[in-house]
């Protein structure tokens, strides 16, 4: 690991005007992310900022909607009344994510934030674009199979980790930063970028903007996370998604879909979405959307299973959002997230 | 990863290693070479870097050039290419002087944003031209290169005494005192800081890297070695420890991270020589083999039992709240039974 200094951060202001102009800072939260990266030497910061002490835990009703501080944890995000009951999608993807030590750890603003699980990034004998620009990529024509179907680049072909950044994109929340340049708005959709001829990039934030909260806006739908992995719990997703359905009586008002584990962001489906918009949910029109939804799936040599995966886990979501279909766990516990393994069996539902 | 090869020393013969323009090191022999190690995604704005070199290249002989992301003129070698690795210096921003005959004279590891110490520059001057050099001729150095107009000599001392980014640890001890008066050294990133944890309900105060994890705070500094490092990248659940009641990877926690909370150890679960519920129940349901997971599970099973979530879940909601704690011995029906009979308890 290299040395590094260490410093608490006094405010949010203070922590951003101190990121801001050292290019060599980082923020750290619960450091489930940073403190692995620290310690492969793939982050080199010469400066960490501690941010977990900032008074950024909140989680409170607004707007009709949950505003929840940056700092909140991801356990504490997750069993959060209001969003077990209301966004389970979110509560789905926290709870089948990490472990319950990583989760009492780790934060709102951190978990979506989190670096690519791609092998060759944290290899430092391995070429990697992301890691060191210019370097090459050695996932392609490597070992690729948990690479991307969409929108990768000639540069880079790794996908994003986060389960709850999923459910945040087919949401629509909003994050909430304040940065050199002041506050401002994200919408969650907008806040990872494609990889393109920038793959050290990850988000749009800028060095030393920190997020201070992620808003739930009102929703008065139903929403889902599933996920399918290697081993029936404590994996990152091979493939997930997340759907938030609004229904108008018998049918779908308005569909958001967001794939996860295909992209070097959460997928939006806007295909699928807008094929679903005013329809009578069946098992036939999901299958469509399902297609429609990978239609424009570009595999690399070793992912193309994650097509049919990834077909087949969209149909089943679809199927248990709308209903049709019982989910397979209590709604917004990691039994109603996880396909295969441990779902089905609760004897006491929360 | 960073040390398989152990560091060469000034003075060692650096042995042969294959160059990035397909020469290699004993071609290069009869010239004095500067190898500059560098990351490929160099900041551009260290540029200066780069004029430094490129003069020290111009004085001493021949840089040895490699690197698209190059700007202009410098070049560095990857830092992380086979060289790098050879050199012992994988990963490390690194400056080496080779003599005519290609032994190692000077080896600097260049930490980001560290400032130079003028004694250390004379110390590298030194070591490759042992010519003895006197304070005034190195203030008048350092003067010349603010007003320009000097000597080949002087410039290479003055442009090194304002690079910002060397420093040679192994060397600087020799370095005479002669030098320019060093400032008081800018770099304190490595500087111990006073942390102070409270553990099993005492305090301990230490001076600690801010690099250590909590994890190594436990066991190295403290000798609570109950606690296990099995992974150390958050993987396997064997450190586990309570943060303010709560179950928590102590690899993954900075130890300064972790003052002010209430930290519990394996070591902290009895109350005195009675057993914690969970440690009893281990026991008695066999529910180890080799033992080495059995704090972390301990520990994780505890807070479990703890949790108004958790507390009164079925086995197969146990397995689930358990699964960030791996057993290689796979004890796992044993440890569900015992957690189950300490949820009764
Ligand atoms: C073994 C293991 C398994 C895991 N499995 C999963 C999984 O299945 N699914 C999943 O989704 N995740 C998984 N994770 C990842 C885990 O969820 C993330 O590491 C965690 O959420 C990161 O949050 P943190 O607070 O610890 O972030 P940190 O490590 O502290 O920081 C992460 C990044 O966010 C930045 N940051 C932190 N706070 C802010 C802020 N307020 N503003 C701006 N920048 C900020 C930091 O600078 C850093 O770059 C796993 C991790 C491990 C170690
Ligand atoms: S896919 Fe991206 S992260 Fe993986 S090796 Fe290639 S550039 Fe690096
Ligand atoms: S040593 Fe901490 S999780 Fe493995
Ligand atoms: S008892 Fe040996 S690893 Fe669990």
């Amino acid at each position: 690991m290299h040395p590094f200094q260490y410093q608490r951060a006094e405010s949010g202001d203070q922590a951003v005007a101190v990121v801001a102009k050292n290019p060599d800072a980082a923020f750290i939260a619960g450091g489930t992310s940073q403190v692995d990266l620290l310690k492969e030497g793939v982050h080199q910061p010469s400066l960490l900022v501690d941010v977990a002490g900032l008074p950024l835990r909140q989680i409170t009703d607004f707007e009709g909607g949950v505003r929840i501080g940056a700092n909140a944890t991801n356990t504490e995000a997750a069993y959060y009344p209001a969003i077990q009951a209301r966004y389970p999608a979110v509560s789905e993807a926290l709870l089948a994510g990490a472990s319950v030590q990583i989760r009492n750890m780790a934060t709102m603003a951190g978990n979506p934030l989190q670096r690519t699980r791609c092998p060759y990034f944290r290899d430092l004998d391995q070429p990697c674009n992301k890691r060191t620009p210019g370097s090459g990529c050695a996932a392609i024509g490597g070992y690729n199979h948990v690479h991307a179907l969409f929108g990768a680049s000639a540069a880079c072909v790794a996908t994003h980790p986060s389960d709850l950044a999923v459910a945040l994109s087919a949401l629509d929340a909003r994050v909430q930063t304040t940065g050199p340049r002041g506050s401002r708005t994200i919408a969650f959709p907008d806040l990872h970028r494609l990889p393109g001829t920038t793959p050290h990039l990850d988000t749009v934030l800028e060095h030393g903007e920190l997020i201070t909260s992620i808003d739930l806006p009102a929703f008065a739908g139903r929403s889902h996370y599933l996920k399918v992995r290697e081993r029936a719990s404590y994996a990152y997703a091979l493939a997930s998604c997340a759907v938030a359905l609004e229904m108008d009586g018998a049918k779908i008002k308005r569909a958001r879909i967001a794939l996860g584990g295909v992209a070097h962001k959460p997928w939006r489906a806007t295909p699928a979405e807008a094929l679903l918009a005013g329809q009578q949910p069946t098992e036939k029109l999901f299958q469509a959307a399902a297609a429609a939804a990978f239609a424009d799936a570009k595999p690399l040599e070793h992912n193309a299973y994650k097509i049919p995966m990834g077909r087949n886990l969209l149909v089943r979501a679809l199927l248990e959002t709308s209903g049709l279909q019982p989910l397979q766990g209590p709604a917004g516990t990691a039994f109603a997230a996880s396909v295969g393994g441990m779902a089905g069996q609760v004897a006491t539902p929360n | 990863m960073h040390n398989l090869v152990s560091a060469l020393q000034p003075g060692d013969t650096v042995p042969n290693g294959p160059l990035p323009d397909g020469s290699t090191l004993f071609e290069r022999r009869g010239r004095p070479i500067i190898l500059a190690f560098a990351p490929t995604e160099w900041d551009p704005a260290q540029a200066h870097q780069s004029a430094i070199f490129a003069r020290l290249s111009q004085e001493f002989g021949s840089g040895v050039a490699f690197a698209e992301a190059a700007p202009e003129a410098w070049h560095s070698l990857d830092y992380r290419g086979e060289l790098a690795i050879h050199l012992g210096v994988a990963g490390q921003r690194a400056l080496l002087l080779l003599d005519e005959e290609g032994v190692l004279r000077w080896k600097t590891v260049v930490e980001p944003g560290q400032d130079i110490r003028p004694g250390q520059v004379l110390a590298a001057l030194q070591a490759l031209r042992p010519e003895p050099l006197d304070a005034p001729d190195l203030a008048a150095a350092s003067t010349e290169v603010l007003t320009g107009g000097m000597s080949r000599r002087t410039f290479v001392m003055a442009t090194l005494a304002a690079a910002a980014l060397l420093a040679l640890p192994s060397v600087v001890a020799a370095a005479p005192e002669t030098a320019l008066p060093s400032p008081p050294p800018t770099d304190n990133r490595s500087a111990m800081l006073p942390v102070e944890l409270n553990i099993n309900g005492k305090s301990h105060r230490l001076q600690l890297d801010p690099r250590t994890a909590l994890l190594d705070a436990l066991r190295e500094n403290l000798h609570l070695t109950g606690t296990k490092k099995g992974c150390d990248h958050g993987q396997c659940g064997a450190c586990t420890v309570h943060l303010d009641g709560h179950s928590a990877l102590s690899c993954l926690t900075l130890a300064v991270m972790a003052q002010g909370k209430a930290i519990t150890t394996i070591e902290g679960l009895a109350k005195g020589d009675t057993l914690h519920p969970v440690q009893a129940a281990f026991i008695k349901h066999d529910a180890f083999q080799c033992g080495y997971c059995t704090p972390g599970q301990i520990m994780s099973a505890s807070a479990l039992l703890a949790d108004q979530h958790t507390r009164h879940g079925s086995a197969v909601e146990i397995r689930e709240a358990m699964s960030g704690n791996l057993c290689r011995c796979a004890a796992y029906p044993n440890i569900i039974a015992a957690i189950q009979e300490a949820q009764r308890a």
